[in-house]
């Protein structure tokens, strides 16, 4: 169900939206950190968190209150919260507005956050290229600091509190969580081995919680109005998916945007609703849910789940574009929430050259520390060449989905499941389109991502206005 | 002890043993490239995994994969269980794990060995690492199939060089980090390191710096492939053409456990590799050490000298028989060396007895550069055997000022080697028989030099610094008209007039179990890393 809600967009579009006086003024900016560092201890700041039911927003999907639960204070070393705002993932862009329209919240919810495990220090880990982001962000610490908000007694209350901008190089490994820590230490920004989890071996050695930048960005709203409340926001509160988030839609839609709504919308209101329908008002043909690394969807296809525990149990039948959209949900589905960045694909789309987009991405980004990884990606990229270039064969298309199945699972990161998961979702959705770039060698060359004579509507229209609805 | 399963085989484990060295330990080989049982785990090759079964309360993880059904004419999807690479996975009490048994695993490895060839030149004739590479091994072992990639293979740098002594080949790589964890972890210089990403990937030197210090041939010994060769060794040989002998090196009082390489036909010495060891060297060498091999040939006293030019034996030994026949036995001075093997010692020591003499000394190589990772400052190899053979020796020092001072005139060492290049007092002996396998200052003032066999033409024990003692094989045969040096003490006897009580190497190693030095070492740990 299309809810629209403000609590962090409200300062979205509004002059001097990003700055501490109107954060104040428009959104009882720095009233949640004042409560909490005032009025709550550390187990009560988790306990509540818990409850908020905030589903991690960088894709994993896992429950930030439990991830804070596991900060133990150790008996010599200090703790970290670390922010991972190096937003990579191909269809996702949402971290960016809120870093560049509202920051503060971003930084009131590092003081709560910090609070919450125990630590100090926060780190924000930001992609290099976003420079308006960077410098937002930069200022709203400064803001803060010389307010008092950040510093030695932040609200009166002796727990030291400092936030830090750190410059990544602009690598899509690096919003791994444990790259994302090395890189922050300036080491190669590759994966570590887990166990240990940073929890207890983290930034510099020491326990360290990995949040989304969008997560602790929606902390203070959480507290503000009470955690239960909040995560009863939620279409999906009963299944643990609570609140409100940043979803975003892009690809072939009329008015690719981003807009805050409550957990549970539909990928039909989000194609059609807020997005403003496909291009050309073309049929919509597939859907990517939340970043390249997530399965696609048809659009004609249907839920399957005659299971009565299943959680889609009611939808078993009918049409996937009418499940609302949560973790758990799409879990059901075959794929993955994801960042909630959805990717719309007109009628007219070639998966061929979909994927082999995809997995060009995969093989430039790919660390190379893992050998199915480094080698794989690099694999599947031949071949769909190949493909595009009508000069593939039949058993090389046949050879596709053992590469990927390799790559699946077998690798230290993610990164190797988020290769191999859109590959082998596009062959199983896609086989017979495949079969015809095999025979036909000119199909490569007719093969299209965009919707012909159909542009965007301008930027004026997008993001701020959706808000204000 | 506690124990876990692999492939329903009880391994018994310590605390802290990952699955695979649990397994090495057992004697079953799981599959690696980059675990070394003396470097730090990285897991990135991913030739390792195995599959540990869930505990009875608990739920393997699986994933979504596809297979192509023929009959369906389509993509069937299937399921399988989260491998764990048994390199980090550490042995718990009771855990079931299954590598050969499990068709998952079976499947991964052939993929992660498809992975690794897919790329790689498959140059293996102009390799040097043909004949003890593991993508060779392996790809007969777990994959078997026919190449699937018939493209052009992405291309790298090749033949650059790290340094003096070691040459990469990027396209060979395989991107383990042995290398760049053993120069940081164990040699302490993170002088190695990666740069680009993905399948792009190559070892680099620091920028401004080259692969330099005392343990850079290790870099080439830890690497599974060819990527790292050795300048020394480098389009010398075929390895299966060699045969090694089981050694200890001579470059120091460590005595590090090593395999002397050489080419039967030739009679040629060809390298030095790391015997493991954990009491001793654990798996390295120093450079040094490595290069040592050269030892064979190189200052080599190939035939006997009398007043420096080249004899026969039986000419040289009448000379000492000259010389040596009508003198005072027990007024005879012998000078051991802690540079040779306790049986040439023994022999001499043996033959200072028979002729009742009490006047010891022992004699060896100037102290030298010393680190503490392997590297020590005696360089001699036996220092500890030879006092422990005759703890009244009196230092060369002393045989210097003894000679100076007329109080020894006639002296029969072993040797060439001394602690000091001033050997002038020497010249005032009135007789000096050496018995040498190498040049060196004793040799130079010596009347008559007996040629003796270098340490490996002949089987020899020494003792390190630990006080261990330690049994070197015989390899190469003797150079020139070189004989063991327990055989020459026993002619040089006879041409004295003095009956030797041995005539064969086990009867020097009988009267070897009689003397002071301590009881033989257990042998080696052979199995761990290569």
């Amino acid at each position: 169900m299309l809810k629209h809600t403000n609590y962090l967009t409200k300062v979205y579009g509004v002059k001097d939206g990003h700055t501490l006086a109107v954060y104040e003024r428009e959104a009882q900016g720095y009233q949640a950190a004042k409560k909490v560092l005032t009025s709550m201890t550390r187990e009560q700041v988790v306990d509540e968190a818990k409850k908020a039911n905030i589903r991690g927003r960088g894709g994993a999907g896992f429950p930030m209150g439990v991830k804070w639960s596991f900060m133990r204070p150790h008996a010599t070393k200090p703790a970290y919260l670390v922010l991972n705002a190096d937003e990579g993932e191909p269809g996702t862009h949402k971290d960016r507005t809120l870093m560049e329209e509202n920051p503060h919240s971003v930084i009131e919810g590092c003081i709560i956050g910090c609070y919450g495990i125990g630590a100090h220090v926060a780190y924000i880990y930001v992609r290099d290229e976003l420079h308006l982001s960077k410098a937002r962000l930069e200022a709203a610490i400064e803001e803060a600091r010389a307010k008092g908000y950040l510093g030695k007694t932040p609200f009166g209350k002796a727990y030291p509190v400092d936030v830090h901008v750190h410059t990544g190089a602009g690598a899509y490994i690096c919003g791994e969580e444990t790259s994302l820590l090395n890189s922050l230490e300036g080491r190669r920004g590759e994966p570590r081995l887990k166990p240990p989890f940073p929890a207890q071996v983290g930034a510099f050695g020491c326990p360290t919680t990995v949040n989304n930048l969008e997560t602790i960005g929606i902390v203070p709203s959480a507290f503000l109005m009470g955690c239960e409340e909040f995560s009863k926001l939620s279409a999906l509160h009963a299944i643990n998916d609570g609140g409100v988030r940043l979803y975003g839609v892009n690809g072939h839609v009329k008015k690719p945007c981003v807009v805050e709504l409550a957990v549970g919308p539909t990928l039909r209101e989000l194609v059609y609703d807020v997005g403003g329908g496909v291009l050309g008002d073309k049929p919509l043909w597939a859907i990517i849910p939340g970043g390249s690394s997530t399965p696609v969807l048809r659009a004609d296809e249907l839920v399957h789940a005659p299971d009565e525990k299943s959680p889609l149990h009611e939808y078993h039948g009918k049409s996937i574009l009418d499940v609302p959209l949560g973790v758990d949900t799409a879990r059901g589905l075959g794929t993955m929430l994801g960042t909630c960045c959805i990717t719309v694909m007109a009628e007219g789309t070639s998966p061929v050259a979909a994927m082999q987009n995809l997995m060009q991405f995969y093989r430039h980004e790919s660390c190379g520390q893992c050998t199915p990884c480094r080698e794989g990606s690099g694999w599947l990229v031949r071949i769909c060449d190949k493909l595009m270039a009508g000069t593939a064969t039949m058993a090389e298309l046949d050879t596709l989905h053992s590469v990927a199945n390799n790559i699946m699972g077998n690798t230290i990161c993610a990164f190797g499941e988020g290769t191999a998961m859109p590959a082998l979702g596009f062959l199983k959705k896609f086989r017979k389109d495949f079969e015809a770039y095999v025979r036909d060698s000119q199909a490569g060359k007719r093969a299209t991502l965009v919707v012909e004579g159909e542009s965007f509507l301008p930027p004026s229209a997008n993001a701020g206005a959706q808000a204000a609805e | 002890m506690p124990t876990f399963k692999l492939d329903g085989k009880t391994i018994p484990f310590e605390a802290g043993d990952s699955i695979i060295r649990a397994a090495e330990k057992a004697g079953v080989e799981i599959p690696h490239y980059c675990y070394h049982a003396g470097l730090s785990s990285p897991a990135n090759c991913r030739m390792c995994l195995v599959e540990i079964l869930p505990a009875a309360n608990q739920r393997a993880m699986m994933l979504d994969i596809v297979e192509w059904d023929e009959k369906l004419g389509d993509y069937k999807a299937v399921r399988k269980p989260k491998l764990q690479p048994s390199c980090q996975f550490m042995a718990t009490e009771g855990q079931e794990v299954l590598a050969e048994t499990s068709t998952h695993v079976i499947e991964a490895r052939a993929g992660v060995q498809e992975f690794l060839l897919l790329n790689h030149p498959v140059d293996c004739p102009i390799c040097d690492q043909a004949g003890e590479c593991k993508l060779q091994d392996y790809w007969l072992e777990h994959q078997k199939t026919p190449k699937r990639m018939h493209d052009e293979p992405v291309h790298k740098p090749k033949a650059v060089s790290f340094g003096d002594t070691i040459v990469y080949d990027a396209e060979r790589c395989v991107m383990c980090t042995r290398c760049i964890r053993f120069m940081d972890e164990v040699a302490k210089d993170p002088v190695l390191d990666m740069r680009e990403r993905g399948n792009l990937k190559e070892v680099i030197v620091a920028p401004g710096r080259k692969l330099e210090g005392h343990y850079t041939l290790m870099t080439e010994h830890v690497c599974p492939v060819g990527a790292l060769t050795s300048k020394d060794f480098r389009f010398k040989a075929r390895v299966w053409f060699l045969k090694t002998a089981k050694t200890v090196c001579q470059g120091c009082a460590t005595g590090c456990n090593a395999h002397f390489d050489y080419d039967p036909r030739s009679n040629k010495a060809l390298r030095y590799r790391p015997r493991d060891n954990e009491a001793v060297n654990k798996y390295w060498m120093c450079d040094e050490g490595m290069l040592s091999y050269r030892d064979v040939t190189s200052n080599r006293v190939p035939g006997a000298l009398v007043g420096g030019k080249p004899v026969k034996l039986d000419r040289a030994l009448e000379d000492a028989k000259k010389r040596f026949g009508s003198v005072q036995k027990s007024s005879i001075a012998f000078v051991l060396s802690a540079k040779h093997s306790l049986e040439d010692n023994l022999a001499l020591f043996e033959l200072a007895e028979l002729c009742a003499s009490r006047a010891l000394y022992v004699t060896g190589a100037p102290d030298g550069y010393s680190d503490d990772i392997l590297i020590h400052a005696d360089k001699n190899s036996n220092t500890a055997g030879v006092k422990n053979l005759a703890p009244e020796a009196k230092s060369f020092a002393d045989l210097l000022a003894d000679a100076s001072a007329g109080k020894v005139t006639h002296v029969i060492a072993l040797g060439g080697a001394a602690p000091t290049e001033e050997v002038t007092a020497l010249g005032r002996l009135e007789g000096l028989v050496t018995i040498a396998a190498h040049e060196g200052p004793i040799t130079g003032a010596a009347h008559v030099v007996l040629p003796a066999a270098a340490w490996i033409e002949s089987s020899g024990t020494f003792v390190n610094a630990k006080g261990m003692r330690q049994l070197a094989e015989k390899g190469t045969e003797p150079l020139g008209a070189s004989e063991p040096g327990w055989k020459l003490v026993g002619k040089l006897a006879v041409a004295i007039g003095v009956e030797p009580s041995w005539t064969t190497l086990k009867d020097v190693r009988s009267m070897l179990v009689a003397t002071s030095v301590p009881p033989p070492e257990p042998p080696s740990a052979e199995a761990s890393a290569e």
